[in-house]
């Protein structure tokens, strides 16, 4: 078995036992909303890391899959189970809708035509009141049923929906953007648009395929977050969660999808453990970090792994090895 | 049609006219980056800021006479233009060498946002903070618009470093060089400019545009630490209409931008009003990527 996958599956492992290990409501607290940004920081890098298209307007599919999943549970009394699923499907439309139009643009446009969405849904989720309660919000709306009253037994039933959410999310997408087709034409149109459209791919197609897989998933994340913390206000669409996510995707690497699931981990429990220092600092941290990992480590956390295996002496000589088994085999 | 209506429209016109000045300022400035070095710089607004905040420190904490304030903003943001050139942009482009970099310098510039943004929040605190307006009086025009004197002194400044900075781009060798560049940067190269040094004096320039813009404004707007980031989204709709790295194009939309929010908060609520700038900035990008202004 690879290195790597022996790391996810152990990290897997070392989750799922942590809530009996270390049973501490605010480390369980920091890892739920870890493995919720997680998903976002994945999906993110599905659409930007996998096929080129950069989002700045991330925090606005948060939103929206909140705002979602508030008002069916809240108006027509869905049930979450049912609820998340719908979010997602209804933001992955609105990213089909999005999708279209940026076909027109790429790169700085697509970017800042993404970060002009963000705001116009920021603005209409804090003016509208009659549907989105404005400022203030929803707050009045069911959660999880059958989940404790009891706060402490709650969060482990919160964690383990979180963490499941976040394994089924991470497999599908992983399974997408590395096991088929359709990741491979994602990473063809990345690489080159012109030479993947000669090739007979159907880059409209795949790029608005991007965009609707992506906004799935950061509506999933966002009708999470709506259910666990119970209040969802126009603050998500605020572009600082678009920046959460990037730091995060660019921390643990782009264009890897597991990456950033461990960038995303690593980042806001960093963000968590800076609240005793001062909140301020923490954005700054998140602003170094995508400094020093652009301009330095461009691979991200994953990738240095790759580098030090290369450095490794074992790494160094595995050529070596592989040719002296062959000859003598 | 009575004259009180006339009287508020032409007052929102004029107004619109002075705010635009500002925009002007602050969107050339990103436009003539975007040309030469190929960056929208998304931390251009917290240049906006720091200036916002030395006018701030040096009118109101040091008293100095504001003129003297204003050359302090422009070294201090040239300071810092040149610091986050040194620091970021450069060794990235290196490492880069010729490679696309579209992608990899919007992130670049996003963490460099958040990091000066947080970093003046830190620093400054998150309250509001006011300069007082050191030209009083107003004046009319028409006896119909009445408009503080400020405000015309702002306009009239903006507008003369605009005029200056396509004159010194027109007229002078430098100029001449950062427009090589901007067309086309290996040829620049091959026939002797140092590209690094126009990319570094281009840096700095368009650092001391947005610095001044943001300690003009002040008087009128309070100053907080996330004024600048609004103001970017905002220059990018203006440049996005012009059409990107086009200077003329950028000064064009900024009196539309300008103009039209301005005029739109007569038959709309306030609350809607920064909603004007990405609608027309979207609908531009659907029908016309390109923008207003013919080709690059």
């Amino acid at each position: 078995m690879e290195a790597r996958s022996l790391f996810v599956l152990l990290s897997g492992v070392f989750f799922l036992i942590l809530p009996t290990l270390f049973p501490y409501p605010y480390l369980l607290d920091t890892l739920i909303l870890g493995f919720m940004y997680a998903i976002l920081a994945a999906s993110w890098d599905l659409l930007s890391g996998y096929t080129g298209q950069l989002s700045f307007g991330h925090s606005a599919f948060l939103a929206l899959g909140a705002y979602n999943a508030a008002l069916l549970t809240q108006r027509v009394a869905l049930s979450p189970w049912l609820a998340i699923p719908a979010a997602g499907l209804f933001t992955g439309l609105i990213g089909i809708l999005i999708g279209i139009p940026a076909l027109r643009v790429r790169g700085h446009y697509l970017a800042i035509v993404t970060l002009g969405f963000s705001e116009v849904i920021r603005l209409v989720a804090q003016n509208w009141l009659a549907l989105t309660g404005g400022p203030y919000g929803i707050h009045d709306y069911a959660t999880f049923p059958g989940f404790p009253e009891d706060p402490f037994l709650a969060k482990h039933y919160f964690y383990y929906t979180s963490f499941g959410l976040l394994v089924i999310c991470g497999t599908v997408m992983y399974w997408i953007c590395e096991r088929t087709s359709i990741g491979k034409a994602f990473k063809a149109i990345r690489e080159d648009q012109v030479l993947a459209e000669a090739l007979g791919i159907n880059t409209t197609f795949y790029k608005v395929l991007g965009f609707a897989l992506s906004c799935f998933f950061a509506g999933i994340a966002g009708s999470f977050y709506a259910y666990y913390v119970r209040l969802v206000s126009p603050y998500l669409a605020e572009s600082v969660n678009t920046v959460w996510a990037i730091g995060m995707v660019i921390l643990g690497g782009l264009g890897t999808l597991i990456g950033p699931i461990y960038g995303a981990i690593i980042l806001y429990s960093l963000y968590q453990a800076m609240r005793f220092v001062g909140v301020v600092y923490n954005l700054i941290a998140v602003g170094a970090v995508i400094l020093i990992f652009v301009t330095y480590f461009p691979r991200g956390i994953w990738g240095i792994w790759d580098w030090l295996a290369k450095k490794s002496f074992l790494g160094r000589h595995k050529s070596i090895l592989k040719n002296f088994s062959k000859n003598s085999g | 049609m009575d004259n009180a209506f006339l009287s508020s429209l032409l007052t929102a016109l004029v107004l619109g006219i002075i705010i635009s000045g500002i925009y002007a300022l602050f969107a050339v400035g990103l436009s003539l980056l975007f040309g030469v070095m190929d960056i929208v710089n998304v931390a251009h607004g917290e240049l906006f800021t720091i200036g916002a905040y030395l006018a701030f420190i040096g009118i109101v904490l040091l008293l100095l006479h504001p003129l003297l304030a204003l050359v302090g903003v422009i070294v201090g943001s040239l300071a810092i233009g040149f610091g986050a050139y040194f620091l970021t942009i450069r060794p990235l482009h290196h490492r880069l060498g010729r490679r696309p970099k579209a992608p990899v310098y919007l992130v670049l510039t996003l963490g460099l946002s958040i990091f000066l943004q947080n970093i003046v929040l830190a620093m400054a605190g998150g309250n509001f903070k006011v300069i007082p307006s050191y030209i009083s009086g107003t004046t009319n025009f028409l006896n119909l618009v009445f408009v503080s004197r400020y405000r015309v002194f702002i306009f009239l400044i903006s507008m003369a470093v605009v005029m200056g900075l396509f004159l010194f781009l027109k007229y002078t060798r430098t100029g001449l060089a950062i427009r090589a560049v901007k067309e086309n940067s290996a040829a620049a190269q091959a026939v002797g400019i140092k590209v690094d040094q126009i990319y570094l004096i281009t840096f700095g320039l368009v650092g001391v545009l947005a610095g001044l813009s943001g300690a003009l404004l002040t008087p009128i707007y309070r100053v907080f630490p996330t004024v600048g980031a609004i103001l970017t989204i905002k220059a990018f709709a203006i440049i996005v209409l012009g059409g990107m790295g086009n200077l003329v194009g950028a000064l064009i939309g900024s009196f539309v931008i300008g103009i039209s929010e301005s005029i739109a908060v007569m038959f709309i609520s306030t609350d809607w009003k920064d909603l004007v700038a990405f609608a027309i900035m979207i609908v531009i990008l659907i029908i016309r990527p390109s923008g207003i202004m013919k080709g690059e």
